[in-house]
């Protein structure tokens, strides 16, 4: 037998339900970020949030039908995380070079 | 209600979760909002191992706090955050509706959550020590998502060439 087995006791009072509620309020609250900030960057900011409370719920779905995929799916999502916030950075700099400022109104004006 | 050392350790890390995405979303300074999403990724990797995912955890602290927080920190060290007129939109009834709206999702999300009846997490069977799920999560990668995992690393180049294609508009860093 494994002596280093982690055993989580089943008394405890905390189950799925805690978890994924907890999903719930982290991206309500980028949801918020998103919609009412206006630079750029916190925005992205705001969208790693929601990226984040999405993979909280995979995780803890994941340990709830003790099915390895969840945390599998984990993985993908982070990537798609890191490209996003690359390419979202490499768009502010732009806009930032463009109008010394960065504003998410001036999105529109960037063109060619 | 007895709370267990699991119990305490999840409602503070929830608690700190929270806490510090609220500071992401309110604070003005961009750099402050930097940390607290610091600590927002540190929190949730806390909570990864909570839920016995190791190696998860790790990666959400290199790849998230280690990887994605820096770039996002130097990006803002890049620009001059000072001139920041304002950190909001303005409009009070649209902001009312914004706030609703997300209001709404929080209730669509959560309800379904505690619809879901009272659902609690079995002991894990089986071998659970950290190597063996560890173990295990390369063989899905490798085996079952070999396909995804191989595309991710080609969406990864395609993106890195597209980054440098587009921070490279109006001549590069140093036109002005």
């Amino acid at each position: 037998m494994p002596t280093s087995a982690v055993v989580v006791d089943s008394i405890s009072s905390v189950g799925l339900n805690h978890y994924l509620i907890l999903s719930a309020i982290l991206f309500s609250l980028g949801v918020v970020g998103v919609l009412m900030r206006r630079n750029i960057i916190v925005i992205l900011m705001s969208i790693e949030l929601m990226l984040n409370a999405v993979n909280i719920a995979f995780v803890a779905f994941s340990r709830y039908l003790q099915n390895m995929d969840g945390q599998a799916m984990v993985f993908f999502v982070m990537t798609i995380a890191a490209a996003e916030a690359a390419v979202g950075l490499a768009l502010a700099t732009t806009i930032f070079k463009k109008f010394r400022e960065v504003n998410i109104r001036y999105f529109e004006h960037l063109k060619g | 209600m007895s709370l267990s050392l699991n119990d305490i350790l999840f409602y503070f890390l929830a608690g700190v979760a929270v806490l510090s995405a609220l500071g992401v979303i309110l604070q003005s300074n961009p750099i402050y909002c930097a940390l607290s999403l610091a600590l927002t990724m540190v929190s949730v990797a806390g909570l990864f191992a909570s839920l016995s995912a190791w190696f998860v955890a790790g990666v959400q602290l290199i790849v998230y706090a280690g990887a994605v927080l820096v770039l996002f920190v130097m990006v803002l060290m890049l620009f001059d955050t000072k001139t920041e007129k304002r950190a909001f939109s303005k409009g009070i009834v649209s902001g009312f509706f914004k706030i609703v709206s997300a209001a709404m999702i929080f209730a669509i999300a959560g309800g379904a959550a505690s619809m879901s009846g009272d659902a609690r997490f079995s002991k894990l069977t089986g071998v659970v020590s950290a190597t063996q799920s560890t173990k295990d999560l390369a063989d899905l990668l490798f085996k079952k998502y070999l396909f995804s995992f191989e595309a991710m690393g080609a969406l990864l180049l395609f993106i890195a060439i597209g980054a440098v294609a587009l921070s490279r508009i109006q001549g590069g860093t140093h036109a002005d």
